[in-house]
């Protein structure tokens, strides 16, 4: 893919640890305002590729290149329990030199954009999984990152929540124009709400198969992303 | 003021003047662990050699510094035996801390210093409500004995005015009076205390 609204681009990387190859030559390319799936097999790297993608992990081989700021909401939301959700998602823009009033603006911006704003004043650990996810998320968000990178962002939350998160997502590369990289295992979802698919294979992962959702009829699109995954399963290597 | 109140107020702000600066003490180390490897290495040295010194040690040589009639044996006392109780308490945390709390401060680019303040001091909080209950109760079982050493006023002056006197009703009323202020003290106090600042663990 070729283009001067490419925002993220990463170019064969490759990452091992402790002598047992990850990512063995990943490339991918996303465009702004797209939402863009990784899936793959468990152990597939996955997450590696993902903190790499923002930085917290430097590749053996490769390169990225973002244009933008990137930024990664954590699987486990990583909240501080101490403090309120309104604290917790104006934490990155109390050392910013950023007035008060903006500061209390841009966490009501976010958290009605998740639809979460009743729960702003409540504490982690009194609000559901999904709401303290979409917290996390508006942690993130606050901080007007061009490339937004979630790992799986959709685990452990029920049907409802999973759905209206994901549409939460896609209206933030829509409207917002922001990038969306998500890597999670929910592939009904996921394939609803994401343009394209990056399919990682079984360790040492490449790409397998990129999916153009946008090309494919709505009811089509968990089929064909099943039919990827399955050639994956048949090509696993013995133990 | 009776006579009863003013020692127990005394030896109640000697020993609460000592714990606040142990306390203190074993934050700013606790910072200065976080800074480098070396420091790293230099605090958890000198929390080594502050829990190998006895009390015993620490009691004659402030009062041979400062005098028998000098306030500040037992506040010094106090500060000694409460400081590497909270430091071996921050210790553990900042080495048990998550990894993954760095990851988000860095995300969210936090300042080191705000890091520490912020981030990782209130992480501790439930561990160090606990080790400051311990630290206090030392801290006031150990300033009376150096009262008794070398101190005008206080619980442990008291005991040892009665000892040198052979009165023993006077030795078992105050070291009665003793027994109850830290049951007080602990159950009526820092008991709540120790709770509120571990809800959030309890509730998470």
């Amino acid at each position: 893919m070729e283009g001067g609204d490419i925002t993220l681009k990463a170019r064969g990387i490759w990452k091992s640890f402790n002598g047992l190859t990850v990512l063995a030559g990943v490339s991918l390319s996303v465009r702004r305002g797209e939402v863009v799936a990784i899936v793959g097999p468990n152990g597939s790297g996955k997450t590696t590729l993902l903190r790499i993608l923002a930085g917290l992990e430097a590749p053996d081989e490769g390169e990225v290149e973002a244009r933008g700021v990137v930024k990664i909401v954590f699987q486990d939301n990583l909240l501080l329990p101490w403090k309120r959700l309104r604290e917790n998602i104006a934490l990155g823009l109390l050392y910013r030199r950023i007035p008060r009033r903006e500061i209390a603006r841009r966490v009501e911006w976010a958290a009605r954009l998740l639809n979460f704003v009743e729960h702003l004043d409540k504490y982690p650990w009194e609000v559901s999984g999904g709401t303290a996810r979409k917290a996390a998320i508006a942690r993130v968000l606050v901080l007007d990152p061009d490339i937004l990178l979630l790992d799986e962002p959709l685990a452990g939350l029920d049907v409802a929540t999973r759905r209206s998160l994901m549409e939460s997502l896609y209206n933030v590369a829509k409207r917002e124009g922001k990038t969306v990289v998500v890597v999670d295992h929910n592939f009904e979802v996921v394939s609803e709400y994401s343009d394209r698919v990056y399919v990682l294979s079984h360790p040492p992962a490449r790409i397998e198969a990129v999916i153009d959702l946008k090309s494919i009829p709505k009811s089509e699109r968990l089929p064909a992303l099943y039919r990827s995954l399955s050639s994956i399963a048949s090509s696993r290597p013995q133990d | 003021m009776s006579r009863v109140a003013y020692n127990t107020l005394v030896t109640l702000a000697r020993s609460f003047a000592g714990f606040t600066i142990g306390f203190a003490v074993a934050v700013g180390l606790g910072l200065l662990y976080t800074v480098s490897e070396t420091t790293r290495g230099l605090v958890k040295a000198l929390n080594t050699i502050l829990q190998s010194i006895s009390v015993l040690i620490w009691i004659v040589v402030f009062v041979m510094l400062f005098g028998v009639l000098s306030p500040l044996p037992p506040v010094l006392v106090a500060a000694s035996v409460s400081l590497p109780i909270v430091l071996s308490s921050v210790v553990s945390g900042l080495e048990s801390s998550s990894k993954r709390l760095a990851e988000l401060a860095a995300v969210l680019e936090v300042p080191r210093s705000r890091y520490f303040l912020d981030f990782l001091l209130p992480s501790l909080a439930p561990s160090l409500a606990g080790a400051s209950r311990a630290a206090l109760g030392v801290a006031l079982r150990i300033s009376v004995v150096a009262e008794a050493f070398g101190a005008s006023g206080g619980i442990g002056f008291m005991i040892s005015n009665y000892y040198s006197l052979a009165e023993p009703e006077g030795v078992f009323g105050w070291g009665m009076l003793l027994v109850a202020l830290m049951i007080a003290l602990d159950k009526g106090v820092l008991e709540h205390l120790e709770v509120k600042a571990s809800r959030w663990r309890v509730e998470t």
